[in-house]
């Protein structure tokens, strides 16, 4: 597939926020180990909360789509993730605006406004064990697919693989915000909690794509 | 924990509904209390908003009023309000004319309101900002973005307040209050800890003979912590470090804020005063305005806090305009 419309792209949001509901305990086993335990929590009330939002629309276009997706999160969970995913749909529906049907290049472009919202909004750094550090993959990967000219299968498995490699690579890192920042060097070995729903987020794309793709 | 208290939970709604009980001048949005706001917003004016953690009392809510506030976002103890709070005070605030975001520099706080601007801006709201960092102990000069902000925020409430009041554009009241922010310096100290009610333990430990210099207002590490000195020499040492930051010349004037923390009297703080007003006859500098007593707090905390604005034609006859708010009334004489 090379493109795909708008009403078909909204039935990603049920997707993603069956996949929270799904891993909702061991997000929260995950984020225990280093923060509040409310992860889990907050992202499966967060995407229950967009996929209603959205799914209340009548025929939306993409942009208002993202936008009202990150309206619905930052209304239901006002955590810091919460924040952090609410400010990176919005930004991503500002890269999409005007856009009639979902592309590689949207798809770049929404990565790329996602991670650069969630930079900014957390004044995080590439390094500081943050989900930024597996949103950039994302977003670069996808830039490298829609350069390529691949189509949104291939560039949603490619950042798939870029977001798990990612996550995998945030063990290395020591954290600097939040409150795993407390813990610093006993962060070290740890999967980051934050890392870990970008590469959620990353896979259900691809998962959405495969199964489309597939017929 | 020796404390009035029901159960520690409801320590910020049960405050919320005895404030609404004894000020009927003020009210909350959305039927949510914690969005706090004026009863009477004022149409076509630019609506000041501000929010941080509870504990704090008068700040903030206690500056929604007649030429100061109209709304504050609730947190609770120590916690920034949520974007979706601060959200549904500015949608109630906002009178056509837009809405300033005036608030403290601590992280939680800059996320939810830069969330809740962004929100606004979806329903057609212009949001402009100014974030308060008046505490000269918490970084150096030239780091001056990282300083968090204490009580020298209500100079800037007045500030803003008063500009619009008088029915300036938000870019005025942002240019204003900007101003006021870049000419306003705190120094506190603090000699016991505060407690959080939910947590129940005071907040740091500290020995009954030392005093922290420099501590912020949620029992943040000052400067130094040492042995308690006769009040004369503690406000000279705070002053010295804001005098350091304001560079007076003869003919300054400048407006004062002896502000108590929680738990130290106001003979305290007037013999604290006494020595302040020594110390800018010195420097040949006028105190055109004085306010004294608790406008910034941590709870039970002793201590106290010195904020210095150094005023100019433009801003004193801002701090100089009447305010009337259920914590803090300035009649002009």
């Amino acid at each position: 597939m090379q493109t795909l419309d708008a009403k078909t792209v909204a039935g990603l949001f049920p997707r993603l926020a069956a996949r929270f509901e799904a891993e909702r305990d061991a997000l929260i086993e995950l984020d225990s180990k280093v923060g509040d335990s409310d992860l889990g929590l907050t992202m499966a009330k967060a995407f229950r909360a967009a996929s209603e939002a959205v799914g209340a629309l009548d025929a939306p276009d993409l942009s208002t789509q993202m936008k009202t997706a990150g309206a619905a999160i930052a209304k239901a969970a006002p955590s810091t993730m919460g924040t952090l995913m609410a400010t990176g749909f919005l930004r991503g529906s500002k890269a999409l605006d005007g856009a009639a049907a979902l592309d590689v290049a949207g798809l770049a472009a929404f990565w790329d406004a996602y991670a650069n919202g969630v930079a900014m909004r957390g004044k995080a750094a590439l390094g500081d064990k943050t989900v930024l550090d597996v949103l950039d993959p994302i977003a670069r990967r996808c830039e490298a697919e829609a350069g390529k000219g691949a189509s949104l299968e291939e560039a949603c498995a490619a950042a798939a693989k870029a977001a798990a490699d990612a996550l995998e690579a945030t063990r290395d890192l020591v954290a600097q915000h939040g409150k795993a920042a407390a813990f610093q060097e006993k962060s070290r070995g740890l999967q980051d909690a934050g890392g870990t729903v970008a590469c959620i987020l990353a896979d259900e794309f691809n998962g959405f794509m495969q199964a489309l793709a597939a017929g | 924990m020796k404390k009035f208290l029901n159960n520690p939970e409801d320590f910020v709604d049960e405050m919320l509904e005895g404030i609404y009980r004894a000020h009927p001048e003020v009210t909350f949005a959305d039927g949510d209390m914690r969005c706090f706001v004026t009863a009477n917003p004022v149409p076509g004016k630019v609506g000041i908003v501000t929010g941080g953690g509870s504990g704090h009392l008068p700040l903030f809510l206690g500056y929604v009023g007649k030429n100061m506030l109209d709304g504050a976002g609730v947190g609770g103890v120590f916690q920034s309000p949520s974007s979706d709070q601060l959200l549904s005070v500015t949608k109630y605030v906002d009178q056509g004319a837009g809405v300033l975001y005036l608030y403290g520099n601590y992280t939680g706080d800059i996320m939810n309101f830069d969330m809740a601007g962004e929100l606004a801006e979806l329903d057609d709201i212009e949001t402009a900002t100014v974030v308060g960092n008046d505490d000269v102990a918490s970084s150096v000069v030239g780091e001056e973005h990282k300083r968090r902000g204490v009580a020298g925020i209500f100079f800037l409430y007045k500030v803003a307040g008063a500009a619009a009041a008088q029915m300036k554009p938000l870019a005025e009241v942002k240019r204003l209050t900007e101003k006021a922010k870049d000419r306003v310096r705190t120094m506190g100290v603090a000699l016991s800890p505060c407690i959080v009610p939910e947590v129940g333990k005071p907040s740091f430990q500290i020995g009954d003979d030392e005093m922290e210099i420099g501590m912020g207002i949620h029992g943040e590490p000052g400067i130094t912590r040492k042995a308690l000195e006769p009040v004369d020499a503690v406000v000279k040492e705070m002053a010295d470090r804001i005098f350091a930051e304001q560079s007076y010349v003869d003919g300054d004037e400048v407006a004062v804020l002896m502000n108590g923390l929680g738990g130290t009297p106001l003979e305290e703080l007037y013999i604290a005063y006494r020595r302040l007003g020594q110390l800018l006859d010195d420097e040949g500098v006028t105190i055109r305005h004085v306010w004294l007593g608790e406008f910034a707090t941590s709870m039970e905390m002793a201590g106290f806090s010195i904020s210095i604005l150094k005023l100019d034609d433009e801003l004193e006859p801002l701090i100089a305009a009447e305010v009337d708010t259920p914590f803090f009334k300035h009649f002009a004489g």
